[in-house]
């Protein structure tokens, strides 16, 4: 059985920050470095799921795109019990968004043939929720999104899985493996790696490629790409709050309002 | 990181007398137990506040003359030269940081039994002290007062030469001058007693002859309780309170007002148990709001919200922003405030730990947040600094993430260890502390002498600071919801291997007064609990419940309030003298008592229990056992003595073998772990031994400067000679 | 390639009021995109949604019959590739749902589309523009498509107004695609999440509470009002420094960091470490008789209002 796992190294911003001389980023200086939270769960899900009904050969395989900082959660991840790890990275990659994160990691998983493919559901900085499902569509695999319960029959090729809806809602649903399902929060109690696992997980596989090396050169990267960030700005706020004004009840009735609003969908 | 503008008026300067004062951090006069006889304690002390950005420090009550003397309990002193050098220390180092230097010049009168300088104390009537035990003053005559007021000039003088800005003449907490005030204490018929000016003349001629003295070099502070809280027999702010101020405005450069007197001192140093933040404002917010005064204003009430502060100044309320506890626990609050890092304010909880030092009279003070009180000189600590460990290169496993285990990890982590990881079996970290602070909260009524049972909750805060300081340090991780065995351990691969397990309350009845079981005692029958079974509900408690209380701290009287709280009927028991003895020591005692008093709860002393049966407890009297009792109850809560969780460590301990094959080069105890103890003392092992994890012999603390007179020459560099750890602050 | 194509969204026989967020944000671009905007809507009973889907604006509904009962990923890719395909949209906007997550990128990435998601506004200068979240909504960035023909956008509801009815009809087409087999996932049954330990970072409307509701007796009242507003309760440090409530509701920096769609804060007060842990909540609603409260500096809305009275009205209007 072959599990992998994409996970990504997501970026959090300091109180204060700068951004790039082209404004379309953010100086690195003021970024902080953490695994994908979203991640912790998906690759748990796979230990998990080794650790139950696995058995010789059977690994757990944590790949990403990114540059050298990736490294740190790769080593994580191995500290946690994957058995390898595989970054890609080059240049042609930097400010690569969704679709052409998911164009590469699909290049990897054409070399790898998995049973069943996790990712989270969406990651803390870029929060697209896409990268999974469009990884699933480049490879056209079968897949469900938002899940937050798993039960794998390996053997027969099958999952039962819990699909979150909004307002509370479960759906059940059983797909064929092999599969991607890109896994939410809350769904198991991630491990931890002790010392002794930390120190270990130097020794571990961790495969560093670049793009050429999956056959993917430049020009299809940035074919793939679906977007392009041209600017970042703080976000725009008005001079304080709009004061609601009038009685008790107005002010409610514009609340209630508001709400409803901003609640929609 | 820049200061947030709302916060500009905290660090706008304002003048007093001939001083500025640089901002409106003004650290009140607070014991410490340092003295002028400890100078580096107390200059340390006090110079780390100053170096956190305080723009005043003050010493403690300074005794003016050998008659007043507070032996066991430490004051300062400036009786002679000896003194003033070593209160130079002090002042120097605050100066050294920009911070100006206050003296409180006190007379305590019959208040300070003068238990080693065998002096007569004297007061206005001869009245015995409502404080002290048969402590009675000379009864003063004219000579007297002048003699006396002579003292106050004499010592001012000595003051100024000191060093200090702002000279006090003090007389809040009922000491002499408020003597004189109060017709509680005067009953005199000359023209010192009587009337309003009669009763104010002489705190009035004190001030004005220490003025005339000093008054052109130093700012004339006066601390002034301006509510005694007695109702009409003594000062009332409504009254006499706002008068004195407009009446002695013109001699003062600084009002520094309180509440309260010295025999109940809670009401001012309020402990958060039952009393809030700013809780003196009905009285001492009177004064501004009032326009009884045309000087700055400086008063206290706990304060550690910076919001609060700055609402305080804004409203009017006071001009200075004044703090003792706050201080203590973070000597760095308005740097902090300053630098807009208020994760990392440490917030005082108002444990009065640091007070209960002083009134024990003697030991150094103490800080449930802050180890590093008290801590500056003797060992070198500062609360913001901490060297980088030697053998950083090692990594460490904490077990058991209680105030011991977190604060460990934190000093760690702080010390820059390749790795730290804290490991807690519970779902959160910060152990007893998150089932103590849900203790406290009586029946919620408020109808207590001005105040309510408010509930141990600020004591989380020793939890919430140290989550966020482990947090922010990238070579510590934190681990919860999972319970280590002894193998797991073994294998985890530190080199560092630290055990804060904590303990568990004795279920069998076992106490320190008959060093034995309880027969009948059993815990884990579902009609006897412990206090942390009450918590946690994990029992049902019957209506007649019997709380045997021997640990002479809070836990059995905060589970007999809550339970009577809930409407049982609690009988509280204990061997002692008294119930929870040291809570007269952190201040907390008062209130407790009308609390308990109100909620019903019978109270036996000298009581211990021979015997529990189901249904009945069988009680005698510690002094004639002979004497029975029998208590009819339906639930027994015993909070008799508590034992280590050591088992862990002792495994471990036992392989030496397999931990050198693990490569665990250091095993270490700390904390309840260790041996039971309060929270404050476990907070302060986990530090130490975070601070000596690079001494030889880690396990065993090093040696701290002691401040004695050394026989023959002696110069500073001798005693710190005595230091072996290396020193966080610069005490040259 | 030109015209808009809108994809509604239904769940379990409702049509989802994100569909007609969608026509409004069409709307605003609709002439720059070549003048036609078409809503389509999917499913098994798509037809009973045609007259809802008639908003102003709308030039033509499309109704695709798909052989499930609900909501399946693979179908709802293979309809909108179809649909794709054969209306030639220069735009495509779907709302940001659980349901799009399942199917959107994946859409994109097979069609080589231009592609951004939960975005929260649309422009078009000479081609389109999307603005979105960056580093967790703590920055805004603006995005292009260059070289694109054709771009999917899954917006973030709550965001654009809900259009209202058109004054006439819309027509309504039935397009016909193929759709059996496709489906690749198995619906078993729908269930109602366990109630589970509640964790306060995960809902998207919080009704926080601080010290202004005065009594730990009042906290019945305001747990009702949350049920009956759809949100779940938090509280600000005093309250669970009072015992009243548990920290696992505490909000701020001691407690929980959280970032809900509306924050709705009654009688706090917002001390700085509160801020702390709700300042980038998407909508922050402040309730406090103290115009100078420090929470008023970071809330959208505020009203310096009696809260008790403000409660009243709320539960006599949420009836």
């Amino acid at each position: 059985m072959k599990i992998v796992v994409a996970v990504k190294q997501v970026a959090a911003l300091d109180e204060e920050f700068e951004l790039l001389d082209d404004g379309a980023g953010v100086d690195p200086d003021f970024l902080e470095w953490d695994l994908n939270e979203w991640d912790t769960f998906s690759l748990e899900a796979a230990l998990e799921l080794r650790d139950s009904a696995g058995g010789e050969g059977d690994e757990v395989v944590a790949i990403t795109v990114g540059e050298e900082e990736a490294e740190e959660g790769l080593r994580s991840c191995l500290a946690k019990g994957a058995d390898r790890a595989i970054r890609v990275w080059d240049e042609s990659l930097a400010g690569a968004d969704a679709l052409a994160v998911a164009r590469v990691l699909a290049a990897v998983l054409e070399r790898e043939s998995p049973d069943l493919v996790l990712c989270g559901v969406q990651s803390s900085d870029a929060v697209n929720g896409s990268t999974g499902t469009a990884l699933a569509g480049y490879l056209d695999m079968p897949r469900v999104a938002v899940v937050t319960h798993l039960d794998w029959d390996a053997a027969g090729g099958t999952a039962t899985v819990h699909r979150e809806l909004e307002g509370g809602l479960i759906e059940v649903l059983r797909i064929r493996t092999p599969a991607l399902l890109t896994i939410q929060t809350g769904i198991n109690e991630p491990r931890y790696a002790t010392l002794r696992a930390i120190k270990q997980a130097r020794e571990k596989p961790l495969e560093l490629v670049s793009p050429d090396g999956l056959g993917l050169d430049e020009a299809a990267v940035q074919a793939a790409a679906g977007s392009r960030t041209v600017a970042l700005a703080p976000p725009e706020r008005g001079a304080g709050a709009e004061m609601l004004d009038g009685s008790a009840d107005a002010v409610a009735a514009r609340i209630i309002e508001i709400v409803g609003e901003r609640m929609a969908g | 990181m820049a200061r947030d503008p709302k916060y500009d008026i905290l660090f706008e300067p304002i003048q007093i007398g001939p001083k500025t004062l640089k901002n409106r951090f003004y650290q009140v006069p607070h014991c410490i137990g340092a003295g002028s006889e400890k100078p580096g304690m107390q200059a340390y002390h006090r110079g780390m506040k100053a170096e956190g950005g305080w723009g005043a420090c003050c010493t403690e009550y300074c005794s003016i003359h050998p008659e007043s003397d507070d032996t066991s309990r430490v004051s300062a002193r400036i009786w002679d030269e000896g003194d003033v050098r070593n209160l130079s220390a002090m002042t120097d180092r605050l100066h050294q940081f920009g911070a100006l230097a206050g003296i409180e010049l006190w007379y305590g009168g019959p208040h300070a039994p003068c238990m080693e300088s065998r002096a007569t104390p004297r007061g206005p009537s001869q009245i015995a002290s409502d404080f002290e035990l048969n402590i009675f003053p000379r009864y003063m005559d004219q000579d007297d007062i002048d003699t006396v007021q002579q003292m106050y000039v004499d010592a001012a003088i000595r003051a100024r030469e000191a060093g200090f800005d702002i000279i006090y003449v003090y007389g809040a907490h009922a000491y002499l001058p408020f003597q004189f005030l109060s017709p509680f204490y005067n009953r005199r018929t000359d023209k010192y007693g009587g009337s309003f000016e009669n009763r104010a003349r002489f705190w009035r001629e004190s001030l004005y002859k220490v003025r005339e003295a000093v008054g052109d070099d130093c700012a004339i502070a006066s601390r002034f309780a301006v509510d005694h809280l007695l109702g009409p027999i003594s000062i009332q702010v409504g009254e006499d309170g706002a008068r004195f101020v407009e009446y002695c405005d013109d001699l003062v450069d600084l009002w520094d007002l309180t509440v309260g007197d010295i025999a109940e001192w809670g009401q001012n140093a309020g402990p958060s148990r039952f009393f809030e933040e700013n809780h003196e404002k009905p009285f001492t917010g009177q004064i501004k709001a009032g326009n009884h005064t045309n000087k700055p204003v400086v008063g206290v009430g706990r304060v550690t919200n910076p919001d609060t502060m700055v609402a305080i100044i804004k409203s009017g309320q006071f001009d200075i922003i004044g703090a003792a506890r706050p201080s203590i626990s973070d000597p760095f609050l308005p740097k902090k405030i300053e630098e807009g890092r208020f994760d990392d304010i440490r917030e005082c909880i108002g444990c009065n730990q640091c007070i209960s030092r002083w009134e024990i009279g003697g030991p150094p003070m103490v800080c449930t947040q802050n180890a590093t009180a008290g801590e500056e000189y003797r060992r070198g600590w500062h609360p913001e600094n901490f060297h980088p460990a030697a053998n950083r290169d090692k990594s460490v496993l904490v077990i058991g993430a209680g105030p011991a285990g977190m604060e460990c990890a934190m000093v760690l982590g702080k010390r820059q260890m390749s790795a730290v990881h804290l490991v807690e079996a519970d779902k959160e970290i910060g152990g007893c502390v998150n089932w103590i602070s849900q203790l406290g909260h009586s029946d919620g009524k408020e109808n207590l002498f001005r105040g309510s049972a408010r509930g141990l909750g600020e004591w989380k805060r020793i939890v919430n600071y140290r989550q966020i300081q482990l947090d922010k340090l990238k070579n510590v991780e934190v681990h919860a919801g999972s319970r280590l065995s002894t193998e797991q351990v073994l294998e985890y691969g530190a080199e560092i291997v630290i055990v804060a397990t904590g303990c568990h309350f004795a279920t069998d009845g076992m106490n320190a007064a008959t060093h034995a079981p309880i027969p009948g005692a059993d815990a884990s029958l579902d009609w006897q609990l412990t206090p942390d079974q009450v918590v946690s509900e994990a029992k049902r408690i019957g209506n007649r419940v019997l709380v045997l209380e021997n640990e002479a701290y809070f836990m059995g009287v905060s589970v007999a309030q809550k339970l009577a709280g809930e409407g049982h009927d609690v009988t509280l028991v204990t061997q002692a003298a008294e119930i929870a003895n040291y809570m007269d020591y952190t201040l907390e005692a008062p209130m407790l008592h009308r609390d308990l008093d109100r909620l019903g709860v019978h109270i036996h002393t000298y009581t211990m229990l021979e015997k529990i049966e189901p249904g009945v407890c069988h009680a005698y009297d510690v002094w004639n056992p002979a004497h029975k009792q029998q208590f009819e109850v339906d639930t027994v809560v015993l909070c008799t003595a508590r034992i280590s969780d050591d088992a862990l460590f002792r495994e471990l301990k036992a392989d030496k073998a397999r931990l050198e094959a693990e490569g665990i080069e250091g095993l270490y105890l700390i904390g309840d772990a260790s041996a039971p103890r309060m929270i404050v003392d476990s907070v302060f092992d986990g530090h130490r031994l975070g601070r000596e994890i690079d001494s030889p012999h880690p396990e065993m603390p090093l040696p701290f400067i002691r401040e004695r007179r050394l026989w023959g020459e002696t110069t500073n560099e001798d005693y710190l000679h005595e230091l072996k750890n290396t020193a966080d602050v610069a005490l040259a | 390639m030109s015209g808009i194509l809108v994809l509604a969204e239904t769940r379990r026989g409702e049509l989802r009021e994100v569909s007609l967020e969608l026509v409004s944000a069409a709307r605003e671009v609709k002439d720059p995109a070549g003048g036609r905007l078409a809503v389509a809507v999917i499913g098994a009973d798509a037809e009973r949604f045609a007259g809802d889907l008639a908003a102003g604006g709308v030039d033509e509904v499309l109704t695709v019959a798909a052989p499930v009962a609900d909501f399946e990923a693979h179908v709802w890719q293979r309809a909108l590739e179809s649909l794709i395909d054969s209306e030639q949209p220069a735009l495509v906007l779907a709302g940001h749902t659980i349901d799009s997550l399942g199917f959107a990128p994946a859409v994109a990435a097979r069609a080589g589309l231009g592609f951004a998601s939960d975005v929260t506004a649309i422009s078009w200068a000479d081609a389109v523009r999307a603005r979105r979240g960056a580093y967790g909504d703590k920055l805004q960035a603006e995005l292009e498509f260059p070289g694109k023909a054709c771009t999917l956008l899954t917006v973030r509801p709550g965001i654009f107004p809900v259009a209202s009815p058109a004054g006439g009809s819309v027509p309504a087409r039935s397009v016909a695609i193929d759709l059996d087999g496709v489906a690749r996932t198995e619906h078993v049954e729908f269930v109602e999440a366990g109630a589970g330990d509640v964790d306060i970072t995960k809902a998207d409307f919080l009704l926080s509470i601080g010290r202004g509701i005065e009594d730990k007796d009042n906290i019945p009242r305001f747990e009702d009002l949350a049920e009956r507003f759809g949100a779940t309760l938090s509280v600000s440090r005093p309250l669970v420094d009072a015992g009243w409530m548990p920290s696992a509701r505490q909000v701020g920096q001691s407690g929980k960091t959280v970032k809900p769609r509306v924050y709705l804060a009654l009688g706090i007060s917002g001390a700085v470490q509160h801020l702390a842990g709700m300042r980038n909540a998407d909508t922050i609603i402040a309730v406090n008789t103290d115009p100078e409260a420090p929470i008023f500096g970071v809330a959208h809305y505020g009203a310096v209002v009696d809260l008790f009275e403000v409660v009243d009205e709320l539960e006599q209007a949420l009836e």
